[in-house]
């Protein structure tokens, strides 16, 4: 019981870490980044480069936010500025970027599964239940993350900015606010949380050149549901993480890896809203 | 050209195209011929995912999973089975009802009314993965994650197999391409280009889209057979999101919108990927991620337009062409009056509107609104801005928009109805920003407001396009039977609305609503309108209903007028009535503000609605 | 731009206006949307601290020329200078920040933010001290409601919020669509004294497109009438018989 409550709880954070990136680009840009996935294999890489190198495993989150953004930044600049206004072109040239960024990993590391070192090994003893201690770290980072977006939106200048993009992009233009250069730094924020994202599981997994693939129709998903809230996101990631939790413990893994792409396509057509509010 | 002349060419071509597969085996070498018979069947599949996407515009990346429902049916049934002709039309047989079943599925999922082109491609997303995680759970039965082999098959050569394959091919493409260029065809770019107007003139886009994706489930699934039955193995990743989203990449390569670019994009990359990847796998597959973003970047078109583009636009380097008026393809014709039944007139008022109300929200945008209109009468509605006017048009054409009340239309209440439903009842929309299909042709145009009366072909393209007299009418006082062959986006504003006017009239409307015809006319085109609409309610007996601003044109063509100030009806009367009445100059001085419905206004005659 | 009062314009330009260039100069400006010209060929000058009032039914054009001066719409043709400086190719944020405050006629605030986020939008390169102090000579309930979200407030105090953050931002022109569209006597004439106010207090130049007549003329200095995008008609307010020039074109 406690066990799959700590399960729960660790997935949501998990997929919180993975969807965040996603969901700003999305809120300000009204794009779907499909070269998510590409870029948290960028993130994965970086980590492994670091500990390669010796550094401290916590290192990895830095230099993969550098990869992240740094790519974010190109990628925004070259491909989905020109498709601003053709959204469904954008999620097509991302999904390219995405076999691109795969495909140049491949030749420089090779097709290999390799493995990082975790920054953290071992279990904490949690309400009796010895539970995996980095797992418990995600939940801090997830938070932390969380928290630290939100002191973004809601406490400085940029953050105000680029909520108002969100919400009137036209009204925030009419004030003098220049919404491209808030599209490109949002861009490279969300790319640079790709990257985070990326070396947060990579210790969980492994580092392939298709390892980001598997996670961004879930976390696509995710976004979907949740409008373009942080709030919201949490949400639907603690019912739907949790609902695949349950499923692939009480009923099979498999179905368990169906169950958020399913279930939220059915909350979709039920409520197009998901869990955003009105 | 000639109906006929066009199908043999089509037919000549398509036979020229079967010459050529049959040739094949003879100059290709035996691993050329086997990987080009799997790569002919992928450009079947592409050729789905192109008339999904390059003609009706769903962008899906789950087609892959029909190719699977086909190559599983087969692997399944020789596996567990044995082979014989009857099980093997079996197979074929479940192969076809699980992708009709899926697509019944999907189809149902996306393809609602009011669903967003977003919602749609995501469904077709999440559809091969978990159809993966199906085949992957399924143990001994599905062979997880390694499929089916090893399986008794039909013993045919490989060339017979090459010949099969390419013959079902060039079969599909044919046919693929006699129905986008009919009649029927054109019904698919119509709602790509433009989904809102096709409902408003009586298509049930729903039901195309789900139509169109079942007939291409079932060419997908024959595909899958086929392969299943040559290649003789079947794995999961045949249903899989990267085999989806390759054939998107080849359709996109090829040129969306073109068939024969996305069947080329898939016959040459596939088979390039066969015959490149054993010695740089990696490096193929980065130039083909490059070119694809940069095609989508740069030339969304695709490479078989451009590549046809480029000796047209050498030979315009060389002498400038002049642009040549293409002849109409296309006679109009009028409609005998006795054929135009329109719909049933039935007793009492053309239009009976009780206590409509509109609310987002706490925001009440129309509240308490009731009259009634008879046929023959043009009804203008005035007041200003955020009064309530569009909305109450938008009421009217569609029964899911109100909040409350009724509205009755020739003695049928239109419910919740749709407005493909509502045009049936017999009411016809025109919008306030000239709302037509942009790269269809004026007679194209035209001919998709007739879809609801004369079913169009699927496979012919109509010589005669009659229509009834006002509409008919509209097009020679506008001259734009002179237009019929100019694409609409090239047609002065003036003329689009008309075109409009025309489509709309085209429906044999009882209740017409016109949202600011006049707006962004000149003088003179104004003057035309107002004539016709005069003459549409006087001697067709239609029923018009007319949001205007134009308050000079109100007075030269209107009976009777409703003031709309605040959601509620201030005023319902005559022009006279409304010009000498100080409570409308009040509403459009500015001094009548907030307060004007509590305001005892002076009676200057008219039936002043208490509020 | 203000000129010293001793200099001269050099003769040797003899086409050259004596006069430093206009807040606002609108020269055979032509927009509109998806090929519909909705103006055509628009000529104004708004000296500095001159308040025009543009008037006219709906569907004339007003919003449309507000929106092609401001660079949400393309000009098809014409040009656009802002206190002399060329502004016909700007982006919005660029024109905003030449000293430009746009006052759209719908959604025009923030709803879901609170009163003071959207001061804070609005006002850059300026203290927000300052900005607050202007609000609160102003509309000083607003000072009260700063942390409550726009779109909680009244139809009225939205407007006057509107008001208040054009006028917080400090900016030297006011591009005004339909302020009094749908309010009550009391908040029109209130909105009435906090314009003449601020052009008292900073000499800001404003272009109010208005259908609300006595408003209008209560307002401003000079009014013009758009009909079915062109210029019909224009005088000054204090002319004898402006209310029933103007009257013409609006009235049935």
């Amino acid at each position: 019981m406690i066990a799959q409550t700590l399960d729960i709880v660790t997935t949501a954070a998990i997929l919180y870490a993975v969807a965040t990136g996603l969901l700003l680009v999305f809120g300000v840009m009204k794009i779907i980044n499909f070269a998510h996935g590409g870029l948290m294999t960028l993130g994965g890489y970086a980590a492994l480069v670091t500990t390669q190198a010796g550094w401290n495993p916590w290192l990895a989150i830095p230099v993969a936010a550098l990869f992240g953004g740094v790519a974010g930044m190109a990628i925004e600049r070259f491909v989905v500025r020109p498709l601003y206004a053709r959204p469904l072109d954008a999620i097509l040239a991302t999904w390219g970027l995405s076999i691109i960024i795969g495909q140049v990993i491949t030749i420089a590391f090779g097709r290999g599964v390799q493995f990082t070192q975790a920054p953290l090994s071992g279990t904490l003893d949690l309400f009796g239940e010895s539970y995996s201690a980095y797992r418990l770290a995600l939940v801090g980072i997830a938070a932390a993350l969380g928290l630290a977006l939100t002191a973004l939106l809601q406490g400085t200048r940029l953050g105000l900015e680029t909520r108002a993009v969100i919400m009137n992009e036209d009204l925030a233009r009419g004030l003098g606010i220049n919404s491209a250069l808030v599209r490109f730094l949002t861009f490279t924020l969300g790319a640079a949380l790709a990257g985070v994202a990326g070396a947060l599981i990579t210790p969980l997994s492994s580092v392939d050149p298709n390892m980001g693939v598997p996670w961004l129709v879930n976390a696509f998903m995710l976004v979907l549901v949740s409008g373009a809230s942080l709030l919201s996101l949490l949400a639907a990631c603690l019912v739907l993480g949790g609902a695949q939790v349950l499923v692939a413990t009480h009923f099979s893994p498999v179905l368990g890896g169906l169950t958020i792409a399913v279930l939220a396509a059915v909350i979709l057509r039920i409520r197009p809203k998901g869990f955003a509010r009105d | 050209m000639t109906e006929a002349r066009r199908l043999s060419l089509i037919l000549a071509a398509a036979l020229l195209a079967l010459a050529a597969i049959f040739a094949g085996p003879t100059v290709l070498d035996t691993y050329s011929v086997n990987v080009l018979t799997r790569s002919l069947l992928y450009a079947a599949v592409a050729l789905t995912v192109d008339l999904l996407w390059g003609y009706l515009g769903i962008l899906t990346f789950g087609q892959s999973v029909f190719f699977a429902c086909g190559a599983y049916a087969a692997g399944l049934v020789f596996t567990h089975m044995d082979f014989t002709p009857g099980n093997a039309a079996l197979a074929l047989a479940l192969g076809i009802g699980a992708a009709l079943f899926t697509a019944a599925i999907v189809g149902w999922l996306a393809f609602w009314h009011g669903a967003s082109a977003l919602y749609a491609s995501v469904i077709t997303l999440v559809l091969p993965i978990v159809a993966t995680q199906l085949l992957y759970s399924g143990g001994t039965f599905t062979g997880s994650s390694s499929g089916l082999s090893g399986f008794t098959s039909f013993d045919l050569s490989t060339e017979a197999w090459f010949w099969l394959a390419g013959s079902f091919l060039v079969a599909m493409t044919t046919l693929a391409y006699i129905v986008v260029q009919s009649d029927a065809g054109r019904l698919l770019v119509a709602v790509r280009e433009n989904e809102q107007r096709c409902k408003y003139l009586g298509l049930n886009t729903s039901r195309l889209k789900i139509r169109v994706y079942l007939a291409c489930a079932v060419i997908g699934a024959v595909a899958g057979y086929i392969y299943a039955a040559y290649a003789m193995v079947v794995a999961p990743e045949l249903a899989g999101f990267v085999f989806g989203t390759e054939l998107v990449i080849w359709t996109a390569l090829g040129g969306r919108g073109t068939l024969l670019g996305p069947v080329f994009g898939a016959l040459i990359v596939d088979y390039e990927s066969a015959q490149l990847s054993g010695n740089f796998p990696f490096v193929w597959q980065l130039i083909i991620g490059t070119v694809f973003v940069l095609v989508i970047v740069a030339f969304p078109r695709g490479l078989l337009p451009m590549l046809f583009d480029l000796p047209r636009r050498l030979l315009g380097l060389l002498r400038p062409r002049a642009a040549v008026a293409r002849p109409a393809r296309v006679a109009l014709a009028t409609l005998d009056a006795a054929q135009t039944q329109g719909a049933e007139v039935g007793n009492g008022p053309a239009l009976a509107v009780t206590g409509v109300a509109r609310r987002f929200g706490s925001l009440t945008v129309l509240d308490g609104i009731d009259f009634k209109a008879r046929a023959g009468e043009l009804v203008s509605l005035v007041g200003p801005n955020g009064a309530g006017k569009t909305t109450l048009m938008r009421c009217i054409a569609d029964g899911a928009e109100r909040s409350a009340g009724t509205i009755i239309v020739n003695g049928h209440d239109i419910g919740r109805r749709p407005p493909e439903a509502c045009v049936a009842l017999g009411v016809g929309r025109k919008f306030q920003m000239a709302n037509v299909f942009e790269t269809l042709t004026v007679a194209e145009c035209l001919q998709i407001a007739r879809a609801r009366h004369s079913r169009p072909s699927l496979w012919r393209r109509a010589q005669r396009l009659p229509l009834p007299e006002a509409a008919m009418h509209v097009i020679a006082t506008t001259g734009l039977d002179r237009q019929l062959s100019t694409p609409a986006h090239l047609l002065s504003h003036g003329l689009k609305q008309a075109l409009e006017l025309s489509m709309v009239l085209a429906l044999e409307p009882r209740v017409l609503l016109l949202d600011e015809p006049t707006a962004g006319l000149t003088k003179t085109e104004r003057m035309q309108i107002g004539a016709i609409l005069i003459d549409l309610a006087k001697k067709q007996g239609l029923c018009v209903l007319l949001v205007e601003h134009d308050l000079d044109f109100v007075r030269e063509i209107s009976s009777r007028v409703i003031v709309l100030h605040q959601g509620r009806i201030v005023l319902d009367g005559s022009v006279e009535e409304v010009v000498a009445s100080e409570l409308v100059k009040q509403v459009y001085a500015g001094s009548g503000h907030a307060g004007i419905a509590h305001e005892t206004a002076p009676k200057t005659g008219g039936q002043e609605v208490p509020a | 731009m203000s000129m010293p009062p001793t200099s001269t314009p050099p003769t040797s330009m003899p086409r050259m206006s004596p006069h430093p260039a206009p807040a606002l100069g609108v020269v055979g400006l032509s927009s509109g949307y998806a090929g519909a010209v909705v103006v055509r060929e628009v000529n104004l000058a708004i000296g500095a601290g001159e308040i025009l009032a543009v008037l006219g039914k709906n569907g004339m054009g007003k919003s449309t020329l507000l929106k092609a001066v401001m660079g949400f719409l393309p000009k098809m043709a014409g040009s656009v200078t802002i206190a002399g400086t060329e502004a016909t190719r700007l982006s919005p944020h660029r024109v905003a920040r030449l000293g430009v405050g746009y006052v759209a006629q719908e959604k025009a605030l923030f709803q879901d933010l609170t009163v003071e986020e959207n001061l804070k939008l609005a006002v850059r390169g300026r203290d927000f001290a300052a900005a607050l102090a202007e609000v609160e000579a102003s509309f000083p309930f607003l000072l009260q409601r700063l942390r409550q979200r726009a779109g909680t407030l009244s139809g009225g105090e939205q407007k006057m919020l509107l008001m208040a953050r054009s006028l917080a931002t400090g900016a030297r022109l006011l591009l005004v669509d339909e302020i009094t569209e749908g309010l009550q006597p009391s908040v029109i004439d209130r909105l009435a004294g906090v314009i003449r106010s601020a052009r008292e207090r900073h000499g800001t130049t404003m272009l109010l497109v208005e259908q609300h007549l006595p408003f209008a003329l209560a307002v401003a200095d000079r009014w013009a009438v758009l009909d079915r995008g062109e210029i019909a008609e224009a005088g000054a307010s204090i002319e004898t018989g402006a209310r029933e020039r103007v009257l013409k074109h609006l009235s049935v």
